[in-house]
Formats: structure tokens, sequence, C-alpha cells
């Protein structure tokens, strides 16, 4: 499958083409879903790579974020003597910023530049025009399964990260510096609503990111130029393009959400 | 399953190109090319680098669209099928590419294992018995369980013939087989694309620059040089035909109506000798 | 065959249920469930003269048991008060008609929720009813100041001009602040300013139209929303005929309480520091 992108001169015209080439691709991605039925099984490899291969490194930063967040809201509550509201805090924050986002910058660094090198290595190795010989569709058979991949990756991989922050807070307030068990939860349960915190801020937010990150990942594979310099590149792009498309959505996606 | 594409016995003809005319990026690749494969032959595509060898293979896979001309692959026009149609096509046709483009992701097995695993709903066993079978036959069922990245540059383009081999194809289009083999890799691959040839009556589409290995299993000989073909026929008398191309392909001469020197200005005025011109 | 393969579904199936299960913890152990779903419920009003910081989805609790959520706020634009509609799970269908609604404050910071005291009729509301017997929220300052004796004090800052209103102590009140009646947001406070003559604060006040029946009589006071929050200021309604119109001043006026006083006044009551009070006492 050849996927080229023009090449218009100036940077601004080139990220523009850029992103309308993306969109495009978007299409033919989401025009293969029923075409890639029959590919169900890679798909799930692809879970496998994308999302439990993740799951390390999702829970160290859970944890670690949960932690060093305790720790500082402690400090900064304590001036006003509500650190038995710090729990929530940590929940609140976790839930509606920093675990959809966070996820994302970790997830496009870990597996998405994994997918974009990938598919550059494949076109290549030919491998990509090979299966195309082969009769198999590599958009349904590559593209698209990483893609669905990714989308359903990040919301769980998100809700691992929010549990493990919620558990590192939970280690370092109450067993560390003391607050009281029963008021870290009971605040927490008394904020934290379903409906905006985890249903708008976890769920909804990661699945836009894993879209997104996943759309820019495979866009970069298919449309890099098959060398090893272009995979490399292709690679770097994926981070950037995802950090700023995760930061900026996340803007938009907060001023409609709250 | 063996006879995938429905065929016409009688015709000797298995590909008919004809105006074939494409132009990328402003280079006009083929002109009005008119070609004929025949079934059941081992022909030899050949040809200077950048003559468009690759580029009509693709053509004739489907995988790029001419901007005129007619491909014709067992009586059915290559450019007027729909992607189900071309893909039931290309079960027919078997492809080897230049660097074997194995799946890095599947074993040995997996790998041969593929298409069938793509296009049939075979019982395991069967597709156990089949894949080692197109193993034994390229002489690595021994090595079903091992990785590509653990296999030689020979071994991998062994393992990628099993693979296109694996549907009986009717057609297999080899893209330069040999390059970067040792001799007796290369030996080996020759070996295997007579014996396919002649034990199955593959047609074979060879393109390949190794002029001694051509020379001695190609029954059909065609070079191609600006968009054309220069001259046709089999090894022994295209060597002989005394055309200014075939002497300089075959004599392997620098200069001649392949030019040394790319198109350029005059080389004078280009250096600053602008009095030279006067 | 195909080792790897399995390996990669067990793997997966794995990564699913460990990604749902946090999810089930996050839902169910970080929140209350109760704020997941709203059953088959019913509506029934209540009118509060103010509302303080309830905002739409806070619980309704009767003996601290939630038994459902407020579904809207809207100010009455005839009246003065606030109409709460509270949508209540229809498991609870037996609140006696005369009960009564509070708007309570879970703690000093906490957010508010309408509480139901049950009455003793043998009449249950019905669905669209009405709780006719409501208490509103107390502003601190007010409570604070009933403490201490000081709740009606208002100053009596001559001045006949404008829409506005003179205090003798603002706070941190600052333009574009709220003015609210029964709680609810009527208009925004347009400037702050001293006034040279009489060394106290000028503030003009822009009022929505809607709300043009407001008593000339009416007092307005600056209040602080809970401890910390930000100030505002409050329009609590006179009995006068008249009508407050374009340009009048409003003569009632309640300054900003200082925390530090009142709590200075509590703990030392009567203390030395009381006689440099600007702000409270009446002239």
């Amino acid at each position: 499958m050849n996927v080229r992108a023009p090449q218009p001169n100036n940077v601004v015209s080139q990220s523009l083409a850029q992103i309308g080439n993306c969109g495009l691709f978007l299409l033919t991605l989401l025009a293969a879903i029923p075409r890639s039925f029959r590919y169900v099984r890679e798909t799930i490899r692809q879970l496998w790579f994308v999302g439990a291969m993740s799951l390390t490194i999702i829970m160290v930063c859970g944890l670690f974020v949960g932690m060093v967040l305790m720790l500082q809201l402690y400090h900064v509550l304590s001036i006003f003597g509500g650190t038995s509201a710090s729990g929530m805090v940590v929940a609140l924050s976790v839930y509606r910023e920093l675990g959809p986002v966070v996820t994302a910058l970790l997830f496009a660094g870990r597996a998405g530049t994994a997918v974009t090198a990938e598919i550059g290595l494949m076109r290549a190795t030919d491998q990509i025009d090979a299966m195309e010989m082969m009769a198999v569709d590599p958009i349904a058979y590559v593209a698209t399964p990483r893609f669905l991949a990714g989308l359903i990756a990040m919301p769980l991989l998100c809700c691992v990260f929010c549990a493990m922050a919620i558990f590192g807070g939970h280690l370092v307030g109450v067993t560390w510096l003391g607050v009281d068990n029963g008021t870290f939860w009971s605040n927490m349960t008394a904020q934290v609503d379903v409906h905006t915190d985890i249903v708008n801020g976890v769920l909804l937010k990661s699945l836009a990111f894993g879209a997104v990150v996943s759309l820019i990942a495979v866009f970069q594979g298919f449309t890099t130029p098959p060398t090893s310099e272009g995979v490399a590149y292709a690679t770097t792009r994926t981070v950037v393009a995802s950090s700023i498309a995760i930061l900026a959505l996340d803007f938009v996606l907060t001023a409609f959400l709250m | 399953m063996t006879q995938p594409v429905r065929a016409t016995p009688d015709d000797a003809t298995l590909v008919r190109v004809r105006g074939l005319t494409t132009v990328l990026g402003g280079k006009t690749i083929f002109d009005a090319l008119d070609l004929d494969i025949p079934r059941g032959k081992i022909t030899s595509i050949m040809g200077p680098s950048g003559t468009g060898k690759t580029t009509l293979l693709k053509h004739i896979t489907g995988q790029m669209r001419a901007d005129a001309g007619s491909i014709h692959v067992d009586g059915q026009d290559v450019a007027g099928l729909s992607r189900e149609q071309l893909y039931k096509l290309r079960e027919g046709v078997g492809y080897l590419f230049q660097n074997s483009a194995l799946l890095t992701d599947f074993d040995v097995f997996e790998n041969v294992a593929f298409p069938l695993r793509q296009h049939t709903k075979l019982p395991e066993v069967l597709i156990r018995d089949l894949v080692l079978m197109k193993l034994q036959a390229v002489g690595l069922r021994g090595a079903a369980r091992l990785m590509p990245n653990e296999l030689s540059g020979g071994m991998a383009r062994r393992v990628a013939l099993a693979r296109a081999i694996v549907f009986d194809p009717q057609l297999i289009l080899y893209d330069e087989p040999f390059v970067g083999l040792d001799p007796v890799a290369l030996n080996q691959v020759l070996k295997l694309i007579l014996t396919l040839n002649q034990t199955l009556g593959i047609t074979s589409v060879l393109v390949s620059h190794e002029l001694a290995a051509v020379q001695q299993i190609a029954d059909h000989v065609i070079l191609l040089a600006k968009g054309k073909v220069v001259a046709q026929g089999d090894p022994k008398t295209i060597a002989d035909d005394g055309s200014p191309w075939t002497r300089q392909f075959f004599g392997g001469e620098a200069d001649g109506p392949i030019p040394f020197r790319y198109p350029a200005g005059d080389y004078a005025a280009e250096l600053g000798f602008a009095g030279a011109a006067k | 065959m195909s080792q790897p393969r399995s390996s990669y579904a067990v793997g997966t199936g794995l990564f699913i249920v460990l990604g749902f299960a946090a999810l089930a913890y996050l839902a169910t152990q970080t929140s209350s469930v109760a704020n997941v779903h709203q059953g088959d419920s019913y509506v029934v009003d209540a009118q509060f003269t103010n509302i303080g910081q309830l905002k739409e989805r806070a619980p309704v609790k009767i003996a601290g048991v939630r038994v459902g959520q407020v579904q809207s706020i809207t100010l009455r634009a005839d009246h003065d008060v606030a109409d709460v509609k509270l949508s209540i799970d229809k498991g609870y269908d037996h609140i006696p008609l005369d009960s009564v609604a509070t708007i309570f404050t879970s703690g000093l910071l906490g957010d508010q929720y309408v509480g139901i005291e049950y009455g003793s009729s043998k009449q249950a509301v019905a669905a669209g009813g009405t709780l006719a017997r409501t208490k509103s929220t107390q502003p601190l300052e007010e409570m604070l100041g009933k403490f201490f004796g000081a709740g009606g004090v208002v100053d009596n800052v001559g001045g006949s001009y404008a829409v506005k209103a003179g205090f003798s102590n603002v706070g941190t009140l600052s333009a574009g602040a709220p003015v609210k009646m029964a709680g609810v947001v009527i208009g925004s406070v347009q400037s702050v300013h001293a006034d040279p003559v009489k060394l106290n604060a000028q503030v003009v006040l822009s009022i929505d139209k809607r709300y043009n029946a407001i008593p000339d009589d009416s007092s307005a006071a600056v209040f602080t929303s809970g401890l910390i929050g930000s100030q505002y200021v409050a329009i609590q309604p006179g009995g006068s005929p008249e009508m407050l119109k374009d340009g009048d001043e409003m003569i009632l006026t309640q300054s900003a309480m200082q925390l530090e006083d009142l709590i200075g006044k509590f703990l030392v009551n009567g203390s030395p520091s009381d006689k440099k009070d600007a702000g409270n006492g009446s002239k």
C-alpha cells in the first residue's frame, strides 16, 4: 500500500498537509474496520503488545505520580489545616487531568513509537508489499488492528494508572504522613462523581487520547519513507505530534466536559 | 485450490501487456510497451537499472496502476478488477521480493502458513502437512521453528519461495532473486526455480542481472531499455543478434546506447568557460 | 501448536481483566456508588430564600442518608426566592407533606446539601408537589453575627445617588464580584472606589433588569462564600411598596465582617482591639 504524502514547501502548509493526510488516513482506517473483523486474533495480539506490555511502566509511573502528588498536597494543605482533603484532591486531579494525560504521554512514548517503528520497518523490508501480494489487505491486517488495540488499551491503562496513583497517595498519605484512613476515603468518596470524574475524566479523555496517539503512530509508520533514517525520523515525530495533540485535545475536552 | 485462476490452457500467453505507458515523477518509465510472457516457461526480464523492471512486476500484480495501456493476466484485465477480484487473482500469483520480506513477527513455519491461514479454514493438521511439504521442497523443513532474523540471506530467500508457492500458483514473479547471495546459495535458488518450473509447470518471470544464471535457466529473455522492448528471444540467439543494445548489455560495455553520462548541459559552459563557446 | 498465539490471548485477557478491575475499583471504592445511577425518581419543589452554595446534583438526604439529588435551581422572576427541584428516589415516597427541607453544609468547608426532616403529617408529598416548609442556608457572617448579637446591625450611611451602596468596609470585594439575592446571582459589582469625603467605600451594583421588583428599603451586605471563599454582595429584600429604580442608592448596608475581629471578640470578649473595629459598630 502506497500512502504517499505530497510535499509542499513551507512549514505551515506542510503541517496542514500532514493533518489533512492524517484525517484521510483515519477514514481509510475506519473503512477497513469491517474487513479487519477476520483479523480479531491480530487485534488481540496487538492489544498484548500495545497494552499489556505497557502495563509495567504505567503502573510504576502511576504509583509515583500518586505518591509525589500526595507529598506536595500534604505540605500545601497543612498550611490551611486541610490535610483531610488531600486524598480527595489527589483523586480529583488524577482522574480529571493527570491520569489521562500522563498515561497518554507514556503510551505515546512506549507503544506509539513501537508501532511506528514496527510499521516503518515492515515497509522498509517490503513486508507490507508482501502482504498485498499475498492478498492480505495491509490496512485491515496491520493498521486497523493496531489502531483498535490502542483505542481499547488506553482507557484500561488509564484506569490502572489511576488506581495505582490512589494506592500511591494512600501509601504516602495514610501510611507515612499519618492522614486518617477513614477521612482519606470518605472525603474522596464524597467528592468524586462517577459521571464527571470517572466517565468524563478517566474514560472519555483516555479514549480520545488513545485514538489520537494510535492514529498518529500508525499514520507515521505508513507514510514514512521506507529507509532507516525515515523510520528514525517518524518515530521522533510520533512522540512530538502525539504530545502536542494530547495536550491541545486535553484543553479542548476539559473546556467541553467541565 | 490448485487452480484458482480460470485458465484457458490453449492460450500460450499467460501475461499480455499492450501499450503500457507509465509516468512516475515526470519521468516516463514505459512508453507504449508491448510484451508477452509465455505460459509454462521461464521468462527473464533484463535491462539497465532504472528501466522499471520492478515497476513492471507491480503492474502485473495490480499494485500499481498504469497511466495507459492494458495488462491481461490469464485473460483478465488487471486494471479493471475490483479489490476482491484482484486479491483473488493474487492468490494464484507468487511473488518473491528482493529482500525476501518475511514477516518478522512469525517464525519460518508461520510465515509459510500465513497465506493459508488468511485465505482458508483448513484444519491445523492439513496446514501443518502443507507447510512442511513446501519447506521440504526448499530444503528447510528442519528450520521450521527459526525466526526470520536467525536465517541467512539464502535461507530467507528459500523460505520466501516456499511461502510464494504455498498456494501452488500458476505464475511466480521473482524480483532479483539472486542479489546478495553467495555462489552456493545462488545455485540453490537457481535450482529451485528450475525445479518448480519443470515439475509443476509454473510460469516464472525472472528479473535479474545475473547473466550467467539467466542463461542457464531462462527459456525466453526480454531486454527492456528506455521504456520499450529492445530485444527478445531465447538466451542463445539474443546474445548473438548483434544489435547495439544486446552487444552493450551482454558485453558489459560502459558506454553505448545506454549512456554512461546522465543527460546534462554543456560541460564547458557549466564550468564557467564561457569564452570557450565563442 | 501455536504456542505464542494462545499465550498472547491469555496475557491479553489478563490485561483486560486487570483494566476492568481497576475501573471497578475506581468507580466503587473511590466514589460513592449512589452517585452512579439515577433510578426511578420523582420531583418535589422547595422554595428557599437563600440557597448559598447549593449546586445542581447536590445530594438530598434524609437522616444523613442520600435519597436523591438537586435537579435544578432557578430564581423566580416575580419573587425573591430560589425554586429548587429535588429529584428523590421512588423508594422514598412517604415523605410527610409538612417535612422541612433545610440547606446544610457538610462541615465548615464542605459542599452544601438539602436535608429533609420528617414532619408529622399522615399525607405524603406527591410527585410535582411542594415542600412548603423550608429553612435556607445561613451565610457564615450572619450566623457568626447572630452568635455575637451583631446580626441586625446595619450601617446607615447617608447619600442618595444612582444604583449604588456605601459600605464602611468592603473587605476584599472587587469589581465583577457577584450580587446575589436569596443566594442566586442577579447582577455584579460594577465598581468599588473610596469616597474622598465620606471616607467610605462606594460600590456601584449593576442588577439584572429582570429583578426590578426589589423594595427600596432592601439592604445590601458584603458576604463571604464559605470561610476562605471570595466575597459577594447579598441583597436582603425589605418591605417597602416602592421599588428600587435606576440611580437609587441603597440605604441599608452591612459591611464585610473581618473574621479576625469576630474570632477576636469570641475569644477575648471586649478586648481593647474592639475599639479599632471600624466596620461593625452602629453609628
